[in-house]
């Protein structure tokens, strides 16, 4: 554990010290936020639109943008990056623990995710937005967004560990895209077509996005709970596989 | 005496559409402690595969190979802890600085935080980078990084050191401050196993060499033994060098082209 600590608080350091990479992360959420209110939000007035329960349309839309925050995975980036300059093996053929090797990249995404997150929901508050299930709903949606965001960097990074390819472990953050459109994005899954209520059931981010939206609108315990065992389980099913990856990493 | 590194039958095989590639093909070397040992061969020959194998980077496909008396296959991690390893690539981290690289590396190797801040600041001592300490990595210069890895290389006083091509690419003065640090490593002790093409490097610094071309191992001796036995045998009225050495036992032939430019031909 304390090895990977040491790994997370460096990549913390290289983190803080390439802060134009921060900048996407969370220029671009806000950006789809703006963008999706701005196009959708007269449909939905708050005071007729049952399903926002009173709140205003961004509020509904904060979920999207804050696992696209989350879904950046810019720690299999820095690690690819080790991988080719040769760094990762210095670090291999050291007495590390294989766990610790991929967790501590995955401890300071954690890290970043809720600071960022943090940031977002409060740059949101002045548009009307607030956190209907309290301070502790509040903790609770940034340990649900941190928790998401550590098991897509694990899927990145799963990619980058097999490929050891900056163009592929690149392109693993685009898988994104289609998983956050087959969500209801827009709508409760209630008011999707048949197509792609379907997709959106068999969809594992829908969950975790009802369940923040949840939080914000006013917290349905069931729904929060099935949100957070989706992004444990398969958090840990994607730690389990890079461990399983560095460790027949050749 | 139990020998610093013993590989019998060491064999690497990639799988690859075209086949399998087998790179290294029965290697077995004995390498005593205390010896600086040359490991040489032209591009491909498997001077790193059998270097990656033996720091536990790369899996065995058959044989068996021991480093400080250690079982590589099935105790890596006792390996890693007798072991420094210096890679061709200088592999380092460009954001952090030196003494956070080497306090980093000293603190994974389980010095406690003042302790691994103390080691830190001798080994920059020792590499002579106590001035660019705090600068970060990316601004350092080909030499720099060659001297900061040896470094990192060294923060729990392994008692063998791995060095892959650790010349390559450096100036000649660099260069000769990394053999300076080679030699003084070696004196407190520490068994050297370095991979070089420069054949000069070689007959400086090795105790005895070894060379291996397509995988597998063609020659090995000391320096002296080599060039007498090919004086011998070539019926030579002058010492050879270690390239005469070198391209005899690889099959290369040398040919003098325009100049003082020496071409190499396989």
């Amino acid at each position: 554990m304390n090895q990977a600590l040491l790994l997370g608080r460096r990549a913390l350091r290289e983190t803080i010290r390439t802060p134009e990479s921060l900048a996407p992360t969370l220029l671009i959420p806000l950006f789809f936020l703006v963008v999706n209110v701005g196009q959708a939000g007269k449909i939905f007035p708050a005071a007729s639109t049952g399903f926002l329960k009173g709140q205003s349309y961004a509020a509904f839309q904060l979920p999207s943008s804050l696992l696209l925050a989350a879904s950046f995975g810019t720690a299999a980036l820095y690690l690819v990056e080790d991988i080719e300059g040769g760094y990762f093996d210095k670090l291999r053929a050291a007495p590390i623990g294989r766990t610790s090797l991929v967790v501590g990249r995955l401890f300071a995404e954690a890290l970043k995710s809720v600071l960022l997150t943090a940031v977002l929901v409060l740059i949101s508050l002045p548009f009307g937005i607030r956190i209907a299930s309290g301070f502790f709903g509040f903790l609770l949606l940034l340990v649900l967004a941190a928790t998401w965001a550590v098991t897509y960097a694990g899927f990145m990074q799963l990619i980058a560990l097999k490929t050891r390819s900056a163009a592929a472990t690149n392109s693993g953050s685009l898988v994104f895209f289609p998983l956050l459109f087959l969500t209801p994005n827009f709508v409760p899954r209630s008011l999707l077509t048949r197509p792609m209520e379907i997709a959106a059931t068999f969809n594992p981010v829908t969950y975790i996005m009802e369940g923040l939206r949840s939080l914000i609108l006013g917290a349905d315990a069931v729904v929060v709970l099935r949100g957070f065992a989706v992004v444990l389980g398969l958090g840990a099913v994607m730690v389990v596989l890079n461990v399983r990856a560095v460790r027949t990493y050749d | 005496m139990t020998l610093a590194i013993e590989a019998v039958g060491l064999v690497k095989t990639f799988r690859s559409k075209g086949g399998d590639i087998e790179a290294v093909r029965g290697v077995d070397l004995a390498v005593e402690q205390g010896e600086v040992f040359g490991f040489l061969g032209p591009n491909g020959a498997g001077k790193s595969t059998t270097v990656r194998m033996l720091t536990t980077l790369l899996s065995i496909s058959s044989g068996a190979a021991r480093v400080a008396g250690l079982d590589v296959a099935s105790d890596p991690d006792a390996v890693r802890r007798k072991i420094g390893v210096a890679l061709q690539e200088a592999g380092l981290d460009p954001r952090q600085t030196g003494r956070e690289l080497v306090t980093l590396q000293a603190q994974l190797f389980g010095l406690a935080p003042a302790a691994a801040r103390d080691r830190a600041q001798s080994l920059l001592e020792l590499v002579d980078l106590v001035d660019a300490a705090d600068r970060r990595i990316k601004g350092y210069s080909g030499g720099m990084k060659r001297r900061l890895d040896l470094a990192s290389a060294l923060v729990h006083q392994p008692d063998v050191l791995f060095l892959d091509e650790p010349t390559t690419g450096l100036d000649p003065a660099s260069r000769l401050t990394v053999w300076d640090e080679v030699r003084r490593i070696n004196a407190e002790g520490t068994t050297v196993f370095l991979t070089t093409q420069y054949l000069e490097e070689a007959d400086q610094l090795c105790d005895r060499l070894a060379i291996i071309d397509g995988g597998s191992i063609v020659l090995e001796g000391t320096p002296g033994s080599l060039k007498a036995s090919l004086r011998q045998r070539r019926g030579l009225d002058h010492d050879p060098t270690l390239d005469e050495v070198f391209l005899e036992a690889t099959g290369r032939t040398r040919v003098r082209a325009a100049g003082d430019v020496e071409q190499v031909h396989a």
